[in-house]
């Protein structure tokens, strides 16, 4: 078993937009072998190993037996990123350090590997299309920089459109903290802040394509003047970061920006990637996103007892994130959604009308712009 | 509850602004006292609010007299047409049904606002500084004179449900120039929603909005907007007192003192219907009854006001609420009456239909007029009474939003009416929920929509 050469790991490499992986079993099988064999694993998985209370080696035989794993993510606070690096990955480019936004504590950190990084946003643009890639427009993007993902995903979002990308920076841990201090009036003073440096850009340059957090859109969407430079320059709309109400969406897509595709993305450092807002809108309206497929997968789970609600009903989101990678099965998040059915041929659930819970692990979960 | 609703309509109430109707994808339920869902009131986001109050800020200002011309077409409508596909009385039964509000009153308030709405010509006639003009054409500004205006041009008005008459109010907004936004409560949402329904009708469609909302969205209405009016309690008001362009509705606190000047006896009735008219649950309602005497004397008068309470009670219907509220009602009273000696049934909870009660007269004695349960304001007939000394001075009476003082004392009264913090005085037997057209409730809304500028051309 200890032996890396004699594993076939093709398996873990298969691009799913060429070749479905079908047998999804075949590929948690190898996945294991991978995570915690001594010449594969990471330090941080091959520490746990005898920690936990069966042995992935053997008892982890399907998607379903991930269920096995414990829920870990807490440790993602402390533990050095040289512990995360898979030995089987050798000295593979590392893109970043990316840090969750410290929602329900701590910030968590994870690695992203180049070939990881590129096979992602391969999937995404072909998944959201916007038919604009290559044409040179320029992007905004008025969203956290700095260790979060969603900055340096910008970075490459222009670089696929082919013009240039201006940035407004936003920190959204400094904005829970004014939540959780009460500071209303700090929290107006620094979105209007946001959406002052946003108007000046709108204003002066020739902006293509806005990428941006719901809070900023809908300041966007009050004022006017923002809004007839938004119809007269951009073509296309993305957001994510944060919930947006499925009101508030129909009224920017229906009345506000009519015409401009706005679409979203639901995205975790935790699966190291975004969740893409699926095309055909559901009859409820609802944006629902799905996952890269087999790679990241969600479950829609009863947060008691952890299995999963029906279809149509609203539960906690599980993220599973399964590559060579990086390993974070099982992780309940702070977020509750509508299950609903994922496309054909993919694991897990695709999730609807996202939305924060309000408590977590008994503390507040305080949801802030990000 | 007068006939039981046949039909199983599932009821409506969704935002109306001058763009027309919208139902929210978010909503939250309507139900009945027992708990019985009936239908759904729609939670608009903030954006919608932000852009409604952007289409009323632009409504135009129709001239004053066409102003009231449509405010008196609109309480005809309220009062008697078809709207939301309901009569008036189906109306009235959907408002009794699910806040609780028996018929009559509720019927009774219906009347009170078309009856405001009709006075309103005369009404601001009486409010405007006299030495106004509410026209640019107006020949009295050739040598210069005062001019009416408004402090702003958009009103937002959290509204309560206690019973239909706290929308008597607002209305005058619409007739002073006004574009006004009404959020609706949970509890009864129809009555605004029917008057909303009527100025529209009646030709005020870009100057009036219904704006449900949940409780993270409520601040965007006084946020967006150039002047509130807020229904609730200490707590709302304490969170408005900064703030110079909200007007708190808080709780009344009303008082009725008896000097030993006259025979409390022949007044028993004038009090009882101070307690307890309005299903007890009206800012005006009286809270507190200070008998002037000795501990004996305030006991004595507990004990006839006791009996009294029963009679009434038992002679008008009383506001139904949802079983486990009137439980918790029942205990906070308990606990807070500690320090007092009761007068009146043992057991306040009556339950009237499965999930359904009311709550049983309280009459309770406290040890003193400083005692400060004398504030404790509930929503069904629960009266304190004290002793009362003229010699401690009006102190007891502060912070009140209506005092009832019979007594033959006009130097005690004057004092009364030299109180800032007493918002209305009636002098003898009146109850304390006397009201009438052009005297003003709480001063007139008019003081906190509009100044004088000084003009001349």
């Amino acid at each position: 078993m200890s032996d890396a050469a004699a594993h076939d790991w093709s398996i873990l490499d298969v691009d799913p937009t060429q070749q479905k992986v079908t047998d999804t079993d075949a590929y948690v099988r190898p996945l294991m072998q991978w995570h915690f064999g001594p010449e594969t694993g990471s330090p941080f998985w091959l520490d746990r190993r005898s920690r936990l209370d069966f042995d992935p080696l053997t008892d982890v035989k399907s998607v379903e037996d991930l269920a096995l794993f414990p829920n870990l993510i807490d440790e993602f606070r402390d533990v050095s990123a040289e512990e995360l690096v898979p030995r089987g990955l050798g000295d593979a480019k590392i893109a970043a350090i990316f840090e969750s936004g410290g929602t329900t504590g701590r910030p968590k950190r994870f690695l992203m590997f180049e070939e990881w990084f590129s096979r992602y946003l391969a999937w995404a643009g072909r998944k959201a299309a916007s038919g604009l890639g290559g044409s040179g427009i320029n992007l905004l993007a008025t969203t956290p920089s700095g260790p979060h993902m969603i900055g340096e995903v910008t970075v490459r979002q222009s670089h696929a459109l082919g013009g240039k990308r201006f940035t407004i920076d936003v920190d959204p841990r400094w904005v829970k903290k004014l939540i959780e201090r009460g500071r209303a009036d700090e929290l107006g003073a620094y979105v209007d802040h946001l959406v002052d440096q946003t108007a000046d850009i709108l204003a002066t340059q020739d902006i293509g394509m806005i990428q941006t957090i719901p809070v900023l859109l809908t300041k966007i969407a009050e004022r006017p003047e923002l809004v007839d430079l938004v119809r007269s320059k951009v073509k296309r709309i993305a957001w994510g970061g944060a919930h947006m109400d499925p009101d508030t969406r129909a009224i920017l897509r229906e009345e506000v920006f009519p015409g401009i595709p706005i679409v979203g993305g639901y995205g975790s450092t935790t699966i190291l990637s975004v969740a893409v807002e699926r095309k055909d809108e559901q009859p409820s309206g609802l944006a629902t996103f799905d996952p890269f497929s087999p790679y990241v997968f969600f479950r829609v789970v009863d947060p008691g007892t952890g299995r999963p609600v029906a279809y149509g009903e609203r539960g906690q989101i599980v993220m599973n994130h399964i590559t060579k990678y990086a390993l974070i099965p099982n992780n309940l998040e702070r977020d509750t959604a509508v299950r609903t059915p994922a496309e054909d041929g993919h694991i897990g659930d695709a999730v609807a009308d996202v939305a924060p819970v309000q408590t977590f692990d008994g503390s507040a979960v305080t949801e802030g712009v990000y | 509850m007068n006939t039981p609703h046949t039909t199983a309509e599932f009821t409506h109430v969704d935002a109306i602004t001058g763009a027309g109707e919208y139902r929210a994808r978010a909503s939250r339920p309507l139900t009945l006292p027992d708990g019985t869902e009936i239908g759904a009131v729609s939670e608009v986001p903030r954006l919608y609010v932000t852009r409604a109050f952007a289409r009323l800020a632009q409504a135009p200002v129709l001239p004053y007299e066409r102003r009231l011309e449509l405010l008196a077409k609109a309480a005809d409508l309220f009062e008697n047409a078809v709207l939301e596909g309901r009569t008036v009385d189906d109306y009235l039964d959907l408002v009794s049904r699910c806040a609780g509000v028996p018929r009559a009153i509720a019927h009774a308030s219906v009347a009170a606002i078309a009856r405001t709405l009709r006075a309103l010509p005369d009404t601001l006639a009486q409010e405007i500084p006299r030495g106004a003009v509410t026209d640019i054409d107006d020949p009295r500004l050739r040598d210069g004179a005062a001019y009416w205006a408004r402090r702003g041009k958009t009103l937002a008005v959290h509204a309560s449900g206690n019973t239909p008459g706290v929308h008597s109010l607002w209305p005058s907004a619409l007739a002073l120039g006004y574009a006004v936004a009404v959020r609706p409560s949970s509890r009864e949402p129809f009555t605004p929603q029917r008057l909303v329904r009527a100025f529209r009708e009646a030709g005020l469609a870009e100057q009036v909005a219904l704006l449900p909302t949940g409780h993270d969205v409520a601040d965007a209405l006084i946020e967006q907007a150039d002047r509130a009016l807020v229904y609730g309690g200490q707590a709302v008001v304490d969170k408005y007192a900064a703030n110079p362009a909200v007007l708190t509705q808080g709780p009344g606190r009303s008082k009725t003192l008896v000097t030993d000047d006259v025979d409390w006896r022949e007044h028993l009735d004038t009090i009882a219907a101070s307690v307890a008219g309005l299903g007890g649950a009206a800012c005006t309602c009286t809270t507190a009854v200070l008998v002037e005497g000795d501990a004996a004397t305030a006991d004595a008068f507990a004990a006839a006001l006791a009996e009294r309470l029963a009679a009434y009670a038992a002679e008008h219907p009383r506001v139904e609420l949802p079983e486990v509220t009137a439980r918790q009602l029942a205990d906070h009273v308990r606990q807070i009456a500690a320090a007092t000696t009761g007068h009146g049934p043992a057991e306040l909870v009556e339950v009237v239909r499965p999930g359904t009660a009311v709550l049983r007269p309280v009459v309770r004695v406290a040890p003193d007029a400083r005692a400060p349960v004398l504030g404790v304001e509930l929503p069904f007939p629960c009266v304190w009474i004290a002793p009362f000394d003229r010699a401690e001075g009006i102190g007891p009476l502060a912070g009140s939003l209506v005092v009832t003082a019979i007594t033959e004392d006009t130097e005690f009264a004057q004092r009364l009416l030299d109180e800032p913090s007493i918002s209305n005085v009636y002098i003898g037997a009146h109850t304390t929920t006397w009201m009438k057209p052009g005297v003003p409730h709480d001063g007139y809304l008019s003081e906190h929509l509009m100044t004088t500028k000084g003009v001349i051309r």
